[in-house]
């Protein structure tokens, strides 16, 4: 089985779970025997692969924005052409006896559905998010849903990364719920160090993300008289209002703003985290959750989230519940046989979450198109 | 037993009683469910079938002093249709601990006799009468919690009629623990729960079950006598009206008397009418819970241990305190329920757990739990 993926990031270069995800995914599809050709933006950092039947193919020499949603007009201008561009090229250049194509989300959609066209082969969509979720449900761009729409209605099979999206995908854009299989996400398990008093955010500083209930909670955790810190860790466009908003609270002492972080210092700070809280508005699947599960650290996520309705052995909260994830909050860190049985059991659970095994229900995937 | 959400920001709270600890109304909406789906209509089945068979058909009950208190606070003809019942003479009542409680678990046994005894001064109270026979708090059952109930002056036990005792022997006879002399009754768990669990399973192969098939698998069983010992709320709650259980239920006396070496009797009779074949050791708690059949349901995971050691330490203190109402509440908080809905097991083998649990997760459970022995335990220093 030969396969043309579409992507738009792969490590080294990342800024998301779509990142990980295509990472995972085709070693894991190498492993047993498909061929990919992973094609992608080029960029400063050169992707390459040890694998002789997966293939990383640059295509271009666009200057890449992350996956993002810019407020900046300017800036996100830029950032459309670019995406326009990337797959304007990626129809030129995909060329070869292929039995499929393979995308993932709007980025990458335009493309798909060109190829799709141009060579008469099965398209099959990975969706990762949708428009609504990186809005966080406030004015969703219709500009995006099209593409979205579009990519879609001509996909012969979409994968949705939780049930939750498919259900988005069903009502928002009226696609034929059999058309749609989950698949979860997994991870590659990080392994524990020594905890510290941490108590730790990581995600795109973005409406989607819910980092201002982060620190409303902190701030009534710190109310409480519990002494910890607080750590908010990526970058995004509320990066300055969030440390203003610290400030006002005057709570700014226990909160530190790490910035954007590379790849060890991400796997070292869900070590050494002592909680970890997704407070996401909006979340499609969440593998930074089954990251910081992976690393021992009990995890609190929104209710809403997908990873919410997978896996067992976290504390769930609605997002904007401030009050029950500052409970929850000081419960772990006063708690010690809570905090330890949730970072045993979450281990555990973790080894279900294999690419293994998504890579398996790919294939299935695959198989009933071709 | 349901709780109130209590976060960290209850304990010790200007606002916060131990009256809040427990959900009253939520606790009552069950009862009042339980009690019009199960206990009436249960109850006058069961006495027209002792009427109609001329009390051929025997029975034992073992009702908790929680239930008999939600019983007068709230509808109080359920306790005398339970009086009724029991003046036909072919009813007996079991001893257990007032509260359903894991006190015979304690590393001293007062709080369990304390408990026992007021069982027995509530079953004196109310049916005038003494049980002979005791059952803990989920049959649970060792070595020394039979020594201590031979001591207070019962003459049978009940507990889970499981191959980890038994090993190759059967549980239709008495026996006796290895350490004292009391007679033991072994609940007979394969029966039981071909009623209890099996009745609507439509995958079973004994789906649909009769009163004439479960008296002919009955009459063919070797020993002195068959243990069906079931949760009440078998009957109308966990099978409910619709899945025939009553029927089979109202057809079952007339069933097994057609067989002429069966017949019914209560636990006193069969403890007089049998002797004990063997000897029982149990070095380590079992119980008729789960599969594995042991405490591991309320003391499975460190965060049902910290609990349980939180209670039993706050349990210590209040006493030297002495403060009644406190200790009361100290009680009403020992129930197993809230031990139960912190086990992980429901995790992973099986979604009775779950079922049973208004949280969202045993660690929801264990964080309120937990809270709400934090603020006990603020009050009693």
């Amino acid at each position: 089985m030969r396969i043309a993926m579409i992507g738009w990031e792969y490590p080294p270069f990342k800024t998301g779970g779509l990142g990980t995800h295509c990472y995972g995914l085709t070693q894991s599809l190498a492993e047993k025997n498909v061929s990919v050709d992973f094609y992608m933006p080029k960029t400063k950092h050169n992707a390459c692969s040890n694998r002789n039947n997966l293939v990383i193919k640059e295509v271009g020499e666009t200057d890449i924005f992350p996956y993002d949603r810019p407020e900046d007009k300017e800036l996100a201008g830029q950032f459309f052409d670019s995406v326009y561009r990337y797959n304007d090229l990626v129809v030129e250049k995909v060329k070869g006896d292929y039995d499929l194509i393979h995308c993932h989300d709007w980025l990458t959609m335009k493309a798909g559905v060109a190829l799709k066209e141009k060579m008469g082969i099965p398209l099959v969509l990975s969706i990762h998010s949708t428009e609504y979720d990186r809005s966080g449900w406030l004015y969703p761009n219709d500009w995006f849903i099209k593409i979205e729409k579009e990519g879609m209605d001509k996909a012969d099979k979409i994968i949705a990364v939780s049930h939750f999206t498919k259900r988005v995908i069903v009502d928002k854009y009226g696609i034929n719920p059999d058309k749609i299989i989950v698949i979860h996400n997994a991870v590659y398990p990080l392994g524990e160090r020594e905890k510290q008093n941490i108590v730790l955010f990581l995600g795109r500083l973005t409406i989607q993300k819910g980092p201002e209930f982060f620190l409303k909670a902190a701030k009534k955790v710190l109310d409480h008289g519990v002494n910890t810190r607080f750590v908010v860790a990526g970058m995004g466009d509320m990066f300055p209002n969030l440390i203003d908003k610290a400030l006002d609270m005057g709570i700014s002492n226990n909160i530190i703003f790490t910035g954007l972080l590379t790849e060890e210092e991400v796997k070292h700070i869900y070590r050494i985290a002592s909680v970890y809280v997704m407070p996401s508005v909006s979340e499609p699947f969440g593998i930074t959750a089954l990251e910081a599960i992976s690393a021992g650290t009990p995890t609190i996520v929104s209710k809403t989230a997908g990873v919410a309705e997978a896996f067992r052995n976290c504390l769930q909260v609605d997002f904007w519940d401030t009050d029950e994830m500052a409970n929850k909050i000081i419960s772990l860190l006063n708690y010690e046989p809570l905090h330890k049985t949730l970072s045993k059991e979450g281990k555990l659970e973790i080894n279900l979450f294999t690419w293994d095994t998504v890579a398996d229900k790919t294939i299935s995937v695959y198989n009933g198109v071709i | 037993m349901r709780l109130n959400r209590f976060s960290v920001f209850n304990i010790h709270a200007d606002n916060t009683s131990p009256s809040n600890y427990f959900n009253q109304k939520l606790n009552y909406d069950i009862f009042e469910k339980v009690a019009k789906k199960c206990y009436i209509p249960t109850n006058n089945l069961l006495l027209n079938l002792i009427n109609d068979f001329d009390g051929k058909f025997r029975l034992s009950f073992s009702i908790t002093g929680t239930f008999v208190e939600y019983c007068e606070q709230h509808i109080p003809s359920v306790i005398d249709s339970f009086k009724e019942l029991f003046s036909t003479g072919a009813v007996d009542l079991i001893e257990e601990t007032y509260f359903h409680s894991l006190s015979s678990l304690y590393d001293d046994l007062d709080e369990f006799e304390e408990q026992v005894k007021m069982h027995r001064e509530m079953i004196k109270r109310i049916f005038n009468y003494e049980p002979r026979v005791f059952r803990n708090t989920e049959a649970i059952y060792d070595n020394r919690i039979a020594k201590k109930v031979q001591e207070m002056g019962y003459n049978g036990i009940i507990t889970e009629g499981t191959e980890k005792i038994l090993h190759w022997r059967s549980p239709n006879f008495l026996y006796k623990p290895v350490n004292t002399n009391l007679k033991i009754l072994l609940r007979n768990y394969s029966l039981s729960d071909d009623v209890g669990f099996r009745f609507s399973a439509h995958n079973w192969p004994g789906y649909p079950l009769t009163a004439d098939k479960y008296a002919g698998w009955m009459s063919q069983v070797d020993g002195d006598l068959v243990n069906l010992f079931m949760d009440y709320e078998t009957f109308g709650e966990h099978q409910w009206i619709e899945t025939g259980i009553f029927d089979f239920l109202s057809h079952l006396p007339g069933e097994v008397l057609k067989h002429d070496h069966l017949d019914f009797v209560t636990v006193s009779e069969a403890i007089d009418l049998y002797n004990t074949v063997g000897e029982i050791d149990v070095p380590w708690a079992i119980s008729w819970a789960d599969e594995d059949r042991d405490v591991s349901t309320w003391l499975g995971n460190d965060m049902q241990l910290a609990c349980f050691n939180e209670l039993k330490d706050i349990g210590r203190k209040l006493k030297e305190k002495g403060d009644n109402d406190l200790i009361n509440t100290w009680r009403k908080l020992q129930t197993s329920d809230h031990l139960y809905y912190v086990s992980t097991k429901g995790l992973k083998d099986g979604d009775v757990h779950a079922y049973f649990s208004h949280y969202d997760s045993p660690y929801d459970g264990f964080i309120n739990y937990m809270n709400i022995l934090q603020d006990l335990k603020e009050r009693v220093i």
